[in-house]
């Protein structure tokens, strides 16, 4: 069994490779850091308090529930098809507050907060929000089974993909 | 600057075998005023769902043109709407996007409304040395001037110089009703919403919504990232998604119902994957042939003049718009959805939805980029024209050929859904009320 210090220290450095994936834009090694069975989830605001909780019954902005999924988006994306996405926008991820709220031999919980700075076609624009992550151990390697992104901003400037926030 | 009818000629031509439109009427803050003055502060405007407001004092705050307004549910169960503006000093009432307030108190100065509109306090009435004693039975909020509902859809007028609600919408309530019925219990707005801001104008966005023309472009990367998708791993049932429509393999047709209503459709090349129909033994007991062709084997796009759409498409949608100026649009989406319906149904509604409608979403994401780009492009006054040329020699003036459940006919339809000429109607409408605004 790992010491607390040594399980955080490894979360971190996968929420910051994570990062660090999708501003070089390496969509490929991004998608390989989840689980085949990986929950990417991020809600919309019901009111100015409040974000759905039960992406089943109700309107998600991204509910994406199998790694497939997310390899949907990476398609997409590499396509260059994509009106939104040619140009792209650069990003710089700040990721800070990490927190471990659970440490399993098999799992880990963590939360985290997020700012990511973006340049493309409506100039400089910030967003910022929570993760709230669960990392499991896959064949001895660390993967993301589960990420959920609370996007604080609630109206939205230009297409919001998955490497903006 | 459009100060005059006559002024029209450098915005619209509309000859018989010309039909184009001056790119400046997307950019102009002058003619953006106009519309906001003759067509969105004088006609009937969609405003909430009667779901969102079910109790008594539930209310949703929203805009009519330029003028907050508020919607509520009185205690009688009918629904009033007034300005979102204290009668003393003009704050706002209400500070959030939806509540419930049986009782209004300005957060100014502490006066206190019914949410019926009147002035029930004025605080320290006594001691305010008020001109006369019936001060405060003058200080009721505005109202507006027309509130109507059509099956669950609230609609309002600030001016009352405004047809009845069912005749302003003409044949598009027959592509409502396709909606409405299809739960017994009629629909609802899902919990949840997504707000985008448009750099652009919302003619654009009003255009877009029923634009069958770009689809096979525009989203031709959604139609392969399905394919990609479920090539690699079939899906079943519901959880497909359809894309013929995309790749333009379906029969298709638009409609224009007059009033600026428009309208486009298609036949939908997989329909057992689309939520309803599991409901379909239901829907051939009680509706005739013709409207179970409707509502289940179509896609529809209904844009009601001049500020919201509903879709049955790949999910069903509502989705409105609050032009801010001639530059920027708000544009709000939310999911409305049978009452009722299965688990497994509204899941696939919302994946689907989710999957299309949003600008975190695979579709509308690239709409925005697109409209953006149009936004721009509109800005290269040296060559000014859009034209909307498509389909003038297909115009048909009854629907005839087609399905047909209207006792009245749409103004012109053709059986092609990106053709352009629903956009005359459009236009047309346009420019009427502006007309007519200017006139009175």
């Amino acid at each position: 069994m790992s010491s607390i210090a040594e399980v955080l220290a490894q979360a971190q450095e996968l929420l910051y490779l994570e990062a660090h994936h999708l501003d070089q834009k390496q969509w490929t090694e991004w998608v390989e850091m989840y689980t085949q069975d990986a929950i990417f989830w991020m809600p919309s605001w019901i009111n100015e308090t409040e974000t759905t909780s039960h992406p089943e019954t109700e309107l998600n902005l991204l509910y994406l529930n199998g790694r497939s999924h997310l390899e949907d988006r990476v398609y997409r994306l590499q396509t260059e098809d994509s009106f939104a996405s040619v140009p792209s926008a650069r990003t710089v991820h700040l990721v800070s507050n990490i927190r471990l709220i659970e440490a399993h031999d098999e799992h880990t919980v963590l939360k985290a907060t997020w700012m990511v700075h973006s340049y493309g076609l409506h100039g400089p624009l910030t967003r910022a929000g929570f993760y709230d992550y669960t990392l499991k151990r896959v064949d001895g390697a660390l993967k993301i089974a589960y990420k959920k992104v609370t996007l604080i901003d609630d109206k939205l400037i230009g297409a919001v993909d998955i490497f903006h926030v | 600057m459009m100060n005059s009818s006559t002024d029209f000629k450098h915005w619209i031509v509309d000859e018989p075998h010309q039909f184009k439109v001056n790119r400046a009427i997307y950019t102009d803050e002058a003619v953006f005023n106009l519309e906001m003055e003759h067509i969105f502060e004088k006609s009937w405007t969609y405003v909430a769902h009667e779901s969102q407001i079910k109790s008594h004092g539930d209310y949703v705050s929203t805009r009519i043109g330029r003028q907050p307004v508020f919607v509520i549910r009185l205690g009688d169960g009918s629904i009033a709407a007034h300005l979102n503006s204290c009668s003393h000093r003009g704050a706002t009432l209400m500070p959030h996007e939806s509540g419930n307030a049986k009782a209004i108190r300005c957060r100014f100065h502490g006066w206190t409304f019914s949410p019926n509109g009147q002035c029930l306090v004025v605080k320290n009435e006594d001691s305010g040395a008020y001109p006369d004693e019936s001060f405060k039975k003058h200080q009721a909020l505005t109202s507006v001037a027309r509130l109507e509902t059509y099956r669950g859809f609230v609609f309002a007028s600030l001016s009352g110089n405004v047809p009845p609600l069912k005749d302003w919408l003409k044949g598009s309530k027959d592509w409502i009703d396709c909606l409405v019925d299809q739960s017994p219990e009629g629909l609802e707005i899902v919990k949840g919403a997504s707000t985008y801001t448009l750099y652009g104008n919302w003619k654009l966005q009003a255009e877009n919504g029923v634009d069958g023309y770009h689809v096979s472009t525009v989203h031709r990367v959604f139609a392969t990232t399905i394919a990609n998708r479920e090539g690699k791993n079939p899906l079943k049932d519901l959880k497909q998604t359809e894309a013929g429509r995309i790749t333009g393999q379906v029969p298709s047709g638009s409609y224009d119902f007059g009033n600026g209503h428009m309208g486009i459709w298609t036949e939908r090349s997989k329909p057992q994957v689309h939520p309803l129909w599991i409901q379909k033994e239901r829907l051939e007991k009680e509706f005739s042939a013709e409207k179970v062709e409707w509502m289940l084997y179509r896609t529809r796009n209904l844009f009601l003049f001049p500020n919201a759409f509903l879709m049955d498409n790949p999910s069903t949608q509502i989705r409105t718009m609050q032009p801010i100026s001639a530059n920027v649009c708000e544009v709000t989406v939310r999911c409305i959805a049978p009452v009722g319906e299965s688990l497994q149904a509204r899941a696939a509604r919302l994946r689907k939805f989710e999957d299309f409608y949003l600008t975190t979403g695979m579709a509308t994401s690239d709409d925005l980029a697109a409209l953006e780009a149009v936004h721009e492009g509109s800005r290269a006054a040296n060559s000014p024209w859009n034209t909307f040329a498509r389909g003038v020699k297909a115009i048909q003036h009854s629907g005839e050929g087609e399905l047909n459940m209207s006792q009245e006919p749409p103004e012109v339809s053709t059986a092609n859904w990106d053709h352009e000429v629903i956009y005359h109607g459009f236009y047309r409408a346009w420019k009427a009320l502006i007309q007519k605004g200017q006139a009175a």
